[in-house]
Order: structure tokens, then C-alpha cells, then sequence
């Protein structure tokens, strides 16, 4: 096709597309710049602020506590990620196709409920807690310490790790393996002399993408990094806002810059790496099936491992939050029978916001998650076999996006609804969080469409082309109708990922924009047990629908 | 190449199935020390199975096999050698080059899990890929050579320990059409020069009769026919095996009499007489078949010969191909079809057209 041909319709979706995203980036940058709020008259240029968050040592306690739970993610992460992969693809695991659905889990449910979860199933007068005390006389454990928010940080990033390897494991010819074999190698040093190293581009790549979800992580050292005091970057963003008593965005701008400066060079070397990571794809001569190593007696061993795992990332959390959102109250000495009630759900149910916040969720995940496929879709097909510049610029620039974390996306487009003429009406209508969570998900809506699109060959596109089509009735004609199951797929993943988003909406919180998400660190910000375990348990249920739906309808759950 | 190659390979009765599915039906073969065999057959007739369940990747449900007196499969006996411990060679049709390993390293693989140090492997190794032409390659990376090379280094990595057999899977069909001629008879002067035993499987006659000393046809899991190439090519005994040697003329017809081995073909308007094959009875259905070689242009009527006439002529290059017609029949010979009317006699000698009993023909010539 035509690389000069721009459209009306394609020229409006990439000035849209570049709008969206370099509106809310380009305001936190500019505000950093400022010595005070971008509205305030009084304001001029400066780096006043971020010369008072470097002299702020808590600043310099969270950012070193970043990167110490990040690292640890990946220590963690990493190995029993890999390990997971082989065991799923290379050997004859009972129960594979399971265990695959379940490690996915923890990737849709939020960290903000898993958190929650965590603190009700073994915090201090957590149900397990308070199990093992009248077990060992003592709770073995403190969730509360920064090695404990790494370790569940990292053991709950593990499907990351596993996703990469595995699709790379999978990827990978098993004649060479065999090749291994036959030439006199055991299972083990087949997996250690050929797949591993294999599949190292793939697993350099998951340990940096851990790395930068580490260092985005809010939900869990919100809830979790509380107690004992231990920020992260992005909570000592959040509790800036309210540190000065003032509207303090010059500060927090400030942080935000901080904060991309480090996660956009990481999206930049994931970018790079994902492309290095299909080296050792080998494309076979002939399909054969993919010969399965017997584990032999160890088979029982791995399987313990994996199922201990997915105790203690799932099983742990949810049943602890489906227990708390049935009582009244929990602590040392309660009865589970005495306290069982339904009276946390009427709670929900009294609460007009609550319950507007339950419906703004569904209609963001069904009609916004269509709505949204429907942007990401547009703007693939805007760059879909054009060689020109422009499509090669949309390429890069929806991934910018990606190193915004949800919490600082919010703030800056409850700015742009602020200040910018015309659209204050709109920041009390669910339209705006619909819009920030549609660009911060921009990047993984855009893998989903570029992969569907991926899978139709040119040659169906170019006879269309011969046999007489405008591209435009190419794009209608055989391109539309040949990837509308992946559409659907998508529409259904986005689902998920909106019922899940909770950081996003936090700043743009207010009356007709309760999302459930949002409303969650709200009411945990002000002691709501009782709703917050009810909410969460609404929302686990939200995402097992869509998780349901995706099942029986054979949807893969990652791309 | 050493005492270890002096062993002979023994398959004894295997069968193998994937559920309902019987790949293999009872093969039986041997692979004598210094010998080639090619196993032969179309897709899904089972010879990369065969080739497999030798080196252990796949596991036959029955049947034996051994090397000299290892037994590395005895399916009565519960006995199945893990790949490993089998000691074999095998050559990948993907080559199977591990990416991630220098040329050296790819082939010094298989003497280091065999604990041969450093400078035994260094020597052997550097001998390996002298002897196969790749003495400059050895810090190359796989992707860095072209597809022969990357061949030999297969065939290199499968040679370097002295494996007793060296298994080649489809060795030649990576290449390119006219680098595998080429490849072909070097292939075979490596193997003869180095004195290999290799059972090689491919789904090319020509390749099988050219790299083989014997080759062993198979078809839906069974063997049809086995022996020299020559045998196989010249004396077929099914119309299977005719078929899948060679290009060939086929007549339809019934068979009006039988006399010494001999049997008269006779169709619409033609009459012929051929070496009756298998059970050919008077008065049954029976094709002739003739390879297209035998089948030539005769200077006027006599015995065998048939009154046809010229469809169209294609120019092939090194020869010509003539298509002729007689009613519904079409026959294909080779040579220059003199000038004329278009009338023109073809003579099918007796001795070469073979007479097979009609039945449901299996795959195409």
C-alpha cells in the first residue's frame, strides 16, 4: 500500500493518538519545572522542587527501598518462574492445563485486593495468623517488613517470569533438545546446557520487565508498607499530597520525573530485548509433537512445590478475603461462628457511592473495555502495513505510556479535566477515568491488537488489493472480519485488566467517578474493613466472569 | 571408523501405535557393519518413526532392537535404553545446531558429557571437521554458515564420538535442489570412505538408490519391498514398489492368457504380452505397467509394438518427452519422434512391461 496516502480517518487517529499521550506526560514534566502549582499565579520557573524532595531523606528512603524490593522481585521471581515454565513444557506434570490457568491468576487480580487479602489471612490477627499462633503459641511471621513485601511482591510477579519463558520454552525446536540427547546428555543437562541458555534472551528480558513492575508497585506497599512505615516511591508520591496541607503537585510532579526517568530507559531496553528475544526461535522443517521429558520420581516433588506456591499466592489471600467479607470483626478470641454476617454487603449496598462505584466498574470493563478495543484497534490499523515514518513513530510513542505508572496517569489527566477549557463538565463523569485508563493501558491494548493483526497473512490483504479493493474495503472487507475473534479476545482481556485498575482512578476520584478500585484505597486510606473486604470480595468475583468467560470460550490469556 | 562400528543393528518385529493410529506394523531389518540403508516410503509410511524409535525418541509398544549385544529396546522384556545411554549418532533434517554453540562447541558437546579431556577433544574434534571440510569454521556460530555447512557440522557432531550407527533423517532436503546432487555423492564417499554404518531415511528414490547399498521400501507402516538398488529399481515385485522407483506408462486391461510366466494384456483396440507379477489369472483385471525408459519409438509395426499418435512433444533439456494417445490410453516416452503424419509405432518390450494384478494402487508415480 500507498505509504503517502494519509487519510482523513488516519490522520485523525494519530494526532488523537499523540494528543493523549504527550498531554499528560508533557504536563507533569512542565510542573516539575514549576516552584508551585501550574494554576497558582504566584507560580514561576525553577527546580525548587526537586531540590526539596533530594534534601527529603524519606525521598531517598523510598527510592532505595524501590529498588531493594525490585531487585528482590526478581531474585525471586525469576528462578521459580523458569523453573515453572520447564515443568509446564517440557515435562509430563499431571494436571498441566490447570496449573496454567491458576498461575495466571494472580496477573488479574488486583494488587490492591491482594494486599488486602494478605493482611486479613496473616497479619497480625490474621485468620492463618492466629491458626499458627494456636499451633506454635507464636505468629512465625510479620508481613509487615520490607522483606516481606519483596517476597510476596516477588512470588506474585512469578506468572511474568513464566509467561516469557514459557512462550520462549515453546518456541524453541524440540530437535535440539533431542539433538542433546541423543549425543549422550541426561533430561537435566539437556535443560541446562541447551534450553536454559536457550532461552536466556527471554528470561533477561521477564527479569527487567519484574524489575520495572517492581518499581511501579503501589497497591502492596500502600497496605502492606504502612504499619512500620517503609515507602516506596509511589507511596511517598501519594502521601505528598496531603504531607504539606496544600495541593503540593510541583513536589509531586517532581517525583513523577523521578520515577520515569528510571521505568522509561527500562520500557526502552524491554523493547529492545523483546526483540533479541526471538534469536533462537527456531522454525522447524516439520512438525513434529513436542517430546515430553518424564520427570520420573521427582514428578510428585515439583508438583508439591508448585502446588505450595499457588497456596500461598492464591489460595492464602482470596479465602482470607472471602472470610473477612462474612464476619462482623476478627481478633484473638472471636468465634468464626459467632460473627458470620451478610451485614458488610448491606454496608456496600446503604452507600450510594459504593454502589455507583460496583456499576461505574462494570460499565468501564464491558463498555469502555469495548470502547477502548475499539481506540487500540484504530490506531493499529492506522500503522498496519504502512512503512512510512509514521508508523514507526506510533510504534514507539504508545509505549511511552507504559512508563507512566497508573497512579501518576490519574493525577496528570485530573489536571488536563481541571485546566484545560471545555472539558471540566467532563471530570464528573466516568468518561474521564475511562480515558486515563485507556492510555495507561495503551501498550498491552496494542500488543493484543498487533498480534491479531499479525496472524493475517499479506497475501490475503494484497488479493484483495488485485482483484479491485480500495484499502479502506481492504481494511472493512478481509482485515476487520479476519481478526474479529481476536477483537473479542481482547475486548474480554481488556475487560479484566479494567475490573482490576485501581491506581489509575485514585486522584480522579470523586462523586460519579467511583470505581471499585479507587474506592478500595480510599475506604482502606480511612479504616473501612468491613467494606473494603465486601468491595474486594465484588471485585475477585467481576474478574472471575470475565476469567470464566475466557475459559469457555478457549481465550489465551496473554498474548 | 573403529571395533565399535563393527556391530551389526538389529530390528526384530516392531510395532508401534499412537492410540488407534498402528504407525508401525512389525518391521524387521538389519543394518550390517559398513553398510548403507536407505529407508524409503511416502509421508506417513512410518520410516522417520522407524529411525526414531532406533535412537529412543520415540517408544514402540512391541518389537526388539539391538546393537551387536546391546539390546536397547525389548518390549517382552520391559527393557528400553534411554536415548542417552544409546550411543548413537544422528543427523537432524533441521540439522538441530544448537545457536547459543560455536562450531567447535557443537560438535565437542557429545565428547565432554563423555568426559574425554580437553586436549583428546581439541584433537578429535578438529579431526572430525577436517574430515568434513570445516577446518576454518570451528568459532563460527551456527547462523553465521550457509545450509551445506551447517549439514556438516550436523553430520560432524553426529560422527565425533564413533557412534556404532549414524541415523540420518531426511540428511539432504534442506538444501537446495541443486546443491543436493552435489551433497548426495559427497554424503556417500564420506560414508564409504570412513567406512559408517547409517541408515538413512528419505522420501527420494533417486537419493536412496544413489547414497544406499540396500534400500528398504516402506508402506503404511510394513515393509514392502527390500534389496540393492538395482533389484529394486529393475524387479519390483509389487506395483507399490514400481510405482515408487521409477516414472512409468500404465495400461489398463484383462489378462486373455497365461503362457510360461508370460501374460497377454489385452485393452481396446491393443494387445501385448508382459512378465506376469503376483497373482495374474486369465479373464481378471490387470495394468500394465512399463517404465518410461523401456517404452521407445520403433521404425514400423511389429511384435509388442502399438500404432499410436503424437499428442505433444516437451523439451526437457538433456532429452526430449514424447506424449502419444491410443483411444483412451496415454503413453510417455523419451527420444525424438522422427517426422510424419502423426501416426507413430511404440514398442513396449515383453521382458520389461510388468503385469500386475488390479487392485487399489497406493500413492501416484
Amino acid at each position: 500500500m500507498n505509504a503517502r496516502s494519509f487519510s482523513l480517518p488516519r490522520t485523525t487517529v494519530v494526532v488523537l493518538t499523540v494528543v493523549v499521550i504527550f498531554m499528560p506526560i508533557g504536563l507533569i514534566l512542565w510542573q516539575s519545572l514549576l516552584n508551585a502549582p501550574f494554576f497558582n499565579p504566584a507560580r514561576h520557573y525553577g527546580l525548587g522542587s526537586y531540590a526539596f524532595i533530594f534534601e527529603d531523606t524519606d525521598f531517598w528512603s523510598a527510592f532505595g527501598n524501590s529498588i531493594v524490593i525490585a531487585a528482590g522481585m526478581v531474585v525471586i521471581a525469576l528462578p521459580l518462574g523458569a523453573a515453572l515454565a520447564f515443568l509446564l513444557t517440557r515435562t509430563d506434570l499431571p494436571a498441566q492445563h490447570w496449573i496454567e490457568v491458576l498461575v495466571l491468576i494472580p496477573v488479574f487480580v488486583s494488587p490492591m485486593v491482594l494486599a488486602f487479602g494478605y493482611v486479613v489471612a496473616m497479619g497480625p490477627v490474621g485468620f492463618y495468623s492466629l491458626w499458627a499462633k494456636s499451633l506454635f503459641g507464636d505468629v512465625p511471621w510479620n508481613i509487615y517488613s520490607l522483606a516481606s513485601i519483596a517476597i510476596i511482591a516477588g512470588l506474585t510477579h512469578v506468572p511474568h517470569v513464566y509467561l516469557y519463558s514459557s512462550a520462549a520454552l515453546k518456541s524453541l525446536g524440540s530437535d535440539v533438545e533431542e539433538a542433546a540427547r541423543v549425543a549422550g546428555a541426561n533430561p537435566l543437562q539437556v535443560a541446562l546446557n541447551v534450553s536454559l541458555p536457550m532461552t536466556m534472551p527471554a528470561l533477561f528480558y521477564a527479569a527487567v520487565l519484574v524489575f520495572f513492575l517492581g518499581f511501579e508497585l503501589f497497591g502492596l506497599p500502600l497496605v502492606l508498607g504502612d504499619p512500620e512505615g517503609h515507602l516506596v516511591l509511589s507511596t511517598y508520591l501519594f502521601k505528598l499530597t496531603n504531607k504539606l496541607g496544600t495541593p503540593s503537585y510541583h513536589l509531586m510532579a517532581a517525583v513523577a520525573v523521578c520515577i520515569i526517568a528510571v521505568t522509561f530507559p527500562l520500557v526502552l531496553l524491554q523493547r529492545w530485548l523483546l526483540k533479541s528475544a526471538g534469536k533462537y526461535v527456531s522454525v522447524k522443517g516439520k512438525a513434529t509433537r513436542q517430546k515430553l521429558l518424564p520427570p520420573g520420581g521427582w514428578k510428585w516433588v515439583a508438583l508439591g512445590l508448585v502446588a505450595l506456591w499457588l497456596v500461598f499466592t492464591i489460595v492464602v489471600p482470596i479465602s482470607g478475603i472471602a472470610l473477612r467479607a462474612f464476619v462482623e470483626q476478627w481478633g484473638e478470641g472471636i468465634k468464626l461462628s459467632e460473627v458470620v454476617t451478610l451485614d458488610n454487603f448491606r454496608g456496600v449496598l446503604d452507600q450510594t457511592d459504593q454502589v455507583r462505584a460496583i456499576v461505574n466498574t462494570l460499565l468501564i470493563g464491558v463498555i469502555g473495555g469495548g470502547l477502548a478495543v475499539a481506540c487500540y484497534t484504530a490506531i493499529g490499523l492506522a500503522g498496519h502495513r504502512q512503512r512510512g515514518g509514521v508508523s514507526k513513530i506510533l510504534d514507539y510513542i504508545v509505549l511511552i505510556p507504559r512508563a507512566i505508572p497508573g497512579l501518576l496517569a490519574g493525577l496528570a489527566f485530573l489536571w488536563i479535566f481541571l485546566f484545560v477549557p471545555g472539558l471540566k463538565d467532563l471530570r464528573n463523569t466516568i468518561f474521564s477515568v475511562w480515558l486515563a485508563y485507556t492510555v495507561v493501558w495503551l501498550a498491552y491494548g496494542m500488543r493484543l491488537i498487533s498480534s491479531a493483526l499479525l496472524q493475517i497473512g499479506p497475501e490475503l490483504e494484497e488479493s484483495a488489493r488485485t482483484a479491485g479493493a480500495s484499502s479502506r474495503r481492504v481494511l472493512t472487507d478481509v482485515t476487520i472480519p479476519l481478526i474479529r475473534f481476536g477483537l473479542l479476545a481482547s475486548w474480554l482481556l481488556v475487560f479484566m485488566i479494567f475490573e482490576r485498575e485501581y491506581s489509575t482512578g485514585v486522584y480522579l476520584l470523586g462523586q460519579g467517578t467511583e470505581v471499585i478500585g479507587s474506592m478500595l484505597v480510599s475506604l482502606w486510606g480511612a479504616g473501612a474493613i468491613d467494606q473494603v473486604a465486601a468491595l474486594s470480595l465484588i471485585n475477585i468475583a467481576l474478574v472471575a466472569l470475565g476469567l470464566g468467560v475466557a475459559l469457555r470460550f478457549g481465550v489465551r490469556l496473554h498474548e | 571408523m573403529n571395533e565399535s562400528s563393527k556391530q551389526q543393528l538389529v530390528v526384530e518385529n516392531l510395532h508401534l501405535a499412537y492410540g488407534a493410529n498402528r504407525i508401525l506394523q512389525g518391521v524387521s531389518m538389519t543394518l550390517k557393519p559398513g553398510e548403507v540403508v536407505a529407508l524409503l516410503g511416502a509421508s506417513g509410511s512410518g520410516k522417520t518413526t522407524l529411525l526414531r524409535s532406533v535412537a529412543g525418541l520415540e517408544q514402540p509398544n512391541q518389537g526388539r532392537i539391538t546393537i551387536g549385544n546391546t539390546v536397547l529396546y525389548d518390549g517382552s522384556a520391559g527393557i528400553d535404553l534411554p536415548v542417552e545411554k544409546r550411543n548413537l549418532g544422528l543427523v537432524f533434517q533441521s540439522y538441530a545446531l544448537w545457536p547459543h554453540r560455536s562450531v567447535f562447541e557443537n560438535v565437542a558437546y557429545g565428547l565432554r558429557l563423555r568426559g574425554v579431556n580437553g586436549g583428546e577433544i581439541d584433537k578429535r574434534v578438529g579431526e572430525a571437521l577436517a574430515n568434513l571440510g570445516l577446518g576454518a569454521l570451528a568459532t563460527r556460530l551456527p547462523h553465521q554458515l550457509s545450509g551445506g555447512q551447517q549439514q556438516r557440522v550436523a553430520i560432524a557432531r553426529a560422527l565425533v564420538y564413533n557412534p556404532p550407527v549414524v541415523l540420518m533423517d531426511e540428511p539432504l532436503s534442506n538444501l537446495d535442489a541443486k546443491l543436493r546432487e552435489e551433497a548426495r555423492a559427497w554424503l556417500r564417499e564420506l560414508i564409504v570412505r570412513l567406512n559408517l554404518s547409517a541408515l538413512v531415511v528419505t522420501h527420494d528414490q533417486t537419493e536412496a538408490m544413489a547414497m544406499a547399498d540396500r534400500i528398504l521400501l516402506l508402506n503404511s507402516g510394513r515393509i514392502e519391498q527390500q534389496g540393492t538398488p538395482e533389484e529394486m529399481y529393475s524387479r519390483p515385485q509389487t506395483q507399490f514398489t514400481a510405482e515408487f522407483m521409477g516414472s512409468n506408462n500404465h495400461l489398463p486391461g484383462k489378462v486373455t492368457q497365461l503362457v510360461d510366466g508370460r501374460a497377454m494384456l489385452e485393452g481396446e483396440g491393443w494387445r501385448l504380452w508382459g512378465a506376469a507379477r503376483g497373482a495374474v489369472r486369465v479373464g481378471t483385471g490387470a495394468t500394465g505397467v512399463i517404465r518410461l525408459e523401456r517404452t521407445r519409438i520403433a521404425d514400423g509395426p511389429g511384435e509388442n509394438r502399438l500404432r499410436t499418435v503424437l499428442v505433444t512433444g516437451m523439451f526437457l533439456g538433456d532429452r526430449k518427452e514424447n506424449l502419444f494417445e491410443l483411444g483412451a490410453l496415454r503413453l510417455r516416452c523419451y527420444g525424438d519422434a522422427p517426422a510424419g503424419d502423426g501416426g507413430f509405432y511404440l514398442e513396449l518390450p515383453a521382458d520389461h512391461l510388468w503385469i500386475f494384478p488390479t487392485e487399489v494402487s497406493h500413492g501416484t508415480a
